[in-house]
């Protein structure tokens, strides 16, 4: 069929559907990690030092002989839990507490965002570096849900505030506020919580790679795969599947996280 | 506009505050007497008396102060940031436009969402692969640059640097005006305008692209967010010095000082911006922002 005749709603659901499949597979691929990878975690010397692709070793061998293909399904593994975990913090944290305190009596509701809109003008990837630095990098899934909550927070709650006229209506006709919040909460988060959930999903991904990647995230043996890429760092430029063959996992992560939450058509969900 | 730009300056005043509170609270983790609730608050209250006579301590890593550390530093930051800025606007603005028309957008989609899903680190490294085979520049991702190696001047150890944040400002920039068409778009008054016999382009050059614009300028804050992470990372990938690169290395050692002190000031910077890019918005729009 030409691209011209796909309407723009039916092109919409094809690229979220794209997005669910690619995230199907990543997920089934997490979940048999460790029977289609060749080697456990971490384990050195499988093959030669930098050996580049080959049908041995697909993704190559890095400057301490791990298989990458294995190595590479780990971190995926890895960044895809500490996602979801964080992703979690976020929506519930960031989206469900700005779509609830949207719903507040209006000094209450206005006063939490003000005080939440301070922490939403600070990077997102800076909060999360400081709450590592101040716990621990274990506590990086968490710390990359806390830091990405203020921005959801904001956008839900102005979602709500600037999209609710039937909040008006409900209000003049003496509906009770909670009666509204649990209507709000039951039909228009629900619908758009695929979206919400895969929206959070890329951003948190984005911000625990980063923070690994900058040395505040997991840590060895569990490698993710910022840090399998800032390990690659000193050899990628020589031998360029060290570096390569992770960045694209972590990529088609984001990518298919960002299609499933429809993005492409400029949507804040 | 007054009356909008009087509410504005409120937010702005109570924004900085609060980062100033909260910059406060992070410096306070670092005084040895701060361990449990009461005596956190009580430090909290004390570095924010300090924060208000602009006694901002000193570096725990250095011993200078924090201030005088941190102006050493932020021009660097900051000339990254302007820099990437006007690459981002340069390419990000003609992107946004052509993918805010419909055809285009679709035809697009798939493409833009895997180039803006690259995250910040990885474009880094790609630009600087790039850099070194393609254009054979002796950019280094693993040790600083040695400055005398550039003879002709300081651009190839600026490029990459650059190009990263720009990447990231650009991807910024084209997201904001395809948000801002992508609601200009289901607006009621085109309908109207073309019952009224305009044609498609007197309505997209009169009234769409102002609201676009404006659109634009009402997402300076969360653009300029985007330049800063990118810039964190940018400083660290290349090894170049400056207030981001300084932040990593004061949170790691644990100089919390050092470390509010630079939140403080990235946030009343994003603050300013999105007050400023409201009120640009304001304007351009006659009032009418989306």
């Amino acid at each position: 069929m030409p691209a011209q005749t796909i309407s723009p709603s039916l092109a919409r659901t094809l690229l979220r559907a794209t997005g669910w499949c690619g995230l199907g597979l990543i997920a089934i691929a997490v979940a048999l990690s460790d029977f289609l990878a060749r080697a456990p975690a971490g384990a050195v010397g499988m093959g030669a030092m930098l050996e580049a692709p080959s049908a041995d070793h697909p993704f190559g061998t890095d400057l301490l002989g791990r298989d990458l293909l294995s190595e590479t399904l780990h971190g995926l593994s890895v960044t895809t839990i500490h996602a979801l975990i964080a992703a979690l913090v976020a929506i519930i944290l960031g989206g469900l507490a700005g779509a609830v305190a949207a719903r507040l009596p209006r000094p209450l509701g206005q006063s939490a965002r003000g005080i939440i809109g301070v922490f939403a003008a600070v990077p997102a990837l800076l909060i999360a570096i400081i709450i590592i630095g101040l716990s621990s990098r274990g506590l990086a899934p968490l710390a990359a849900g806390l830091a990405a909550a203020p921005l959801a927070f904001v956008r839900a709650f102005d979602r709500v505030d600037t999209q609710s006229s039937h909040a008006y209506y409900a209000r003049a006709s003496g509906i009770a506020a909670a009666t509204l919040l649990r209507r709000d909460l039951i039909y228009e988060f629900r619908d758009t919580l695929a979206s919400v959930a895969a929206r959070a999903l890329a951003a948190v991904t984005i911000i625990l790679s980063t923070v690994s990647f900058l040395g505040f995230g997991a840590t060895p043996p569990a490698r993710d795969l910022g840090l399998m890429i800032a390990a690659a760092k000193t050899t990628y430029l020589s031998a360029w599947w060290t570096a390569s063959f992770p960045a694209v996992a972590l990529i088609a992560l984001i990518f298919f996280a960002r299609m499933a939450a429809g993005l492409e058509e400029g949507e804040r969900p | 506009m007054l009356e909008y730009a009087a509410r504005q300056a409120g937010r702005l005043a109570l924004g900085l505050l609060g980062a100033v509170v909260i910059a406060a609270a992070v410096s306070a983790v670092g005084m040895p007497h701060a361990r449990g609730p009461l005596p956190f608050l009580a430090a909290a209250s004390h570095r924010l008396f300090d924060f208000v006579r602009l006694d901002f301590g000193h570096s725990a890593i250095s011993g200078l102060p924090a201030a005088s550390e941190l102006a050493a530093n932020l021009p660097a930051t900051l000339a990254l940031v302007g820099t990437g800025g006007f690459l981002a606007v340069l390419v990000g603005v003609p992107l946004g436009f052509l993918f805010s028309i419909s055809s285009a957008r679709r035809a697009a989609a798939p493409m833009t969402q895997l180039v803006t899903a690259v995250p910040v680190f990885c474009a880094g490294l790609a630009i600087a692969y790039g850099a070194v085979h393609l254009l054979h520049w002796p950019v280094s991702v693993n040790a600083a640059a040695d400055a005398r190696i550039f003879a002709d001047g300081a651009f190839p150890m600026a490029a990459p640097a650059v190009l990263t944040v720009g990447f990231a400002g650009a991807a910024a920039v084209q997201l904001a005006l395809r948000r801002a068409a992508s609601l200009s778009s289901g607006e009621a008054f085109r309908t109207g305008l073309k019952r009224m016999g305009l044609s498609l382009l007197e309505i997209e050059r009169i009234y769409v692209v102002p609201r676009v614009l404006a659109g634009l300028a009402a997402s300076a804050g969360e653009i300029l967010l985007s330049l800063f992470s990118a810039a964190v990372v940018a400083e660290w990938v290349f090894h170049r010095p400056g207030a981001a690169d300084l932040f990593v290395k004061s949170v790691a050692l644990e100089d919390w000082n050092m470390a509010a002190l630079i939140v403080a000031v990235f946030a009343a910077l994003t603050l300013l911006a999105e007050f400023l890019g409201r009120i640009a918005a304001h304007a351009i729009a006659h009032g009418d922002a989306p």
